[in-house]
């Protein structure tokens, strides 16, 4: 996603990653109290995962996590006026910057004159799923993240 | 609900089914093609800000929700 940012920045695309709340707490990163906490792990996140786009720490009891849905790991693509355009479940790059790249066209034939009218689509998308890659990050919170997921079976 | 319980339920201290599914609410998500709910948000450096002030500074945005977990 950071490589996707930068790729479309050209285009007057903005990228943000908002800090929701710590969906598998573990003894390193365990559930937040306060949002000088929160403000710890979001500083974490962009230290040693290297996310290069700005964050911004949502409140603590998630208003605006919960007024999206909540999921763990969800992107959303907003126009200018606030209009939400794009939404999936689930962040992957592949999904998003194909999104992107619609958009990124369609203000290209609008600039060309051609006339747009909005319709709606749904579509079933498909992601990498990297278990190895999971693991490793439910082990960075700690073991009893790995030991919640395990018996949660979800 | 209270604000403290509500902090409480959503920064869950444990990853257990009846603790995490009742937030997954996507299905009942802003619906695309209307104007969305904004909300305050704060840069790492503890500057307010909202969501609104960030969409309205590009042709699109890209947000991406989540954790360090």
């Amino acid at each position: 996603m950071n490589a996707l940012a930068e790729q479309y920045a050209e285009y007057e695309v903005g990228s943000i990653f908002i800090y929701t709340h710590e969906a598998h707490p573990g003894e390193n990163y365990p559930h937040h109290t306060s949002m000088e906490q929160k403000f710890a792990h979001a500083r974490a996140l962009r230290d040693l995962l290297g996310v290069t786009r700005p964050i911004l720490v949502d409140a603590l009891d998630g208003a605006c996590h919960r007024a999206y849905g909540s999921m763990p790991n969800m992107s959303w693509i907003f126009n200018r006026a606030g209009i939400p355009i794009y939404k999936a479940d689930w962040t992957d790059s592949n999904s998003v910057a194909n999104a992107i790249q619609y958009f990124v066209d369609v203000t290209r034939r609008r600039r060309e004159k051609e006339r747009l009218v909005p319709f709606r689509v749904e579509r079933l998308d498909f992601r990498t799923s990297d278990q190895e890659e999971f693991y490793k990050g439910l082990e960075r919170s700690g073991p009893k993240a790995v030991r919640e997921f395990r018996e949660a079976g979800l | 609900m209270s604000n403290s319980d509500l902090i409480k339920r959503y920064n869950y201290d444990e990853f257990t089914r009846e603790k995490v599914l009742p937030w997954l609410n996507f299905e009942a998500s802003p619906p695309l093609g209307q104007k969305a709910p904004d909300f305050p948000l704060w840069h790492l450096d503890g500057t307010e800000t909202r969501l609104s002030e960030i969409w309205s500074q590009h042709l699109y945005t890209i947000v991406e929700f989540g954790s360090f977990t």
